[in-house]
């Protein structure tokens, strides 16, 4: 029995081995502490693609100024607005932490705020896509949104 | 029962399930940063606001290598019953792990099974059975000795108390 247990322990030993040399060395490894997610540049996808995520439990972020998000919204969406990032950011950490299906969007139109929120995110170890075009992408093609100034959405 | 405790049998499982085990790795080892995103999918292990991103990048590390290593040693019959040991054990995480990803109703499009990259194989019920029966499999292995390893006192003592 006990040599059953010892050779468990090698047939294990060597396949962790194994996997970390290659990771070192066959130069297809990933960065041990890093999300795979996160890359240099942003990740963008289009008003379909997001949609399809929000069918699917991705959290929303809302990169415009606060009163934009309490007059109309993605369903789902919370507030991370560019101008005021950190105590949004703080109140929303933990949920962060959590998913790693995240998209952000904001006015639209080359609206730079979304980039400039990823941006921050990456920099805490979080990924975030962004919405082409943002908001008017989103309503030009149809898809709901949620009116009303109540906070939890 | 006594099928199961024939060394041909053994063998045979042994071949099946480490073959198994050996094309399991390949695509996983070639693409780890595609199966360490499936291995966040699960939503098991993190990344979580408690783990960072280091326990589900190291499990798709090492895991596709226990499965080569665990593999060989069946393919060949190489310290077979401890490699059904740990097969079985690897196996009985699976279908926890995409059992809980069921219940959670989290939707998994690739269960990086065998294939990391694209529209995989999902993660739902035959799947659960098809890991049940290799882990049948893996404790036939692990538990029945085969006949041939038996020792022969055992027979004699049986022998006398008849």
């Amino acid at each position: 029995m006990r040599s059953s247990t010892l050779r468990v322990a090698c047939l294990l030993a060597v396949g962790v081995s194994l996997g970390l040399l290659w990771n070192s060395f066959s130069g297809r490894g990933i960065a041990l502490a890093k999300n795979v997610f996160i890359k240099a540049e942003d990740e963008v996808i289009e008003a379909k693609a997001a949609k399809a995520r929000l069918d699917k439990g991705a959290l929303f972020l809302d990169a415009r100024p606060i009163d934009f998000w309490k007059m109309e919204r993605i369903p789902g969406s919370f507030p991370l607005p560019e101008n005021d990032f950190e105590p949004a950011f703080k109140k929303l950490e933990p949920r962060l932490r959590s998913t790693f299906d995240i998209v952000i969007y904001c006015s639209g139109f080359g609206c730079e705020a979304s980039h400039l929120v990823a941006a921050r995110l990456r920099e805490r170890g979080i990924h975030a896509a962004i919405l082409h075009e943002g908001w008017p992408a989103w309503t030009d093609a149809g898809y709901p949104t949620k009116t009303g100034p109540d906070p939890e959405s | 029962m006594k099928l199961l405790r024939a060394p041909l049998v053994h063998r045979l499982l042994g071949i099946v399930l480490g073959a198994v085990f050996l094309y399991a790795s390949v695509d996983k080892i070639l693409k780890p940063g595609d199966f360490a995103r499936i291995v966040y999918h699960y939503q098991v292990i993190g990344p979580s606001q408690w783990v960072g991103a280091w326990a589900p990048n190291l499990l798709a590390i090492v895991l596709p290598w226990i499965e080569v290593v665990v593999g060989l040693a069946l393919l060949t019959g190489v310290w077979r019953r401890e490699a059904a040991l740990v097969a079985g054990a690897l196996l009985g995480v699976f279908v926890v792990a995409v059992a809980s990803a069921l219940v959670r109703g989290i939707d998994i499009e690739n269960c990086g099974c065998f294939s990391v990259s694209g529209e995989g194989r999902g993660a739902g019920l035959a799947l659960i059975f098809g890991d049940l029966a290799m882990l049948a499999a893996a404790a036939v292995l692990a538990f029945v000795p085969p006949r041939s390893q038996e020792p022969a006192t055992v027979v004699t003592s049986e022998a006398t108390a008849t």
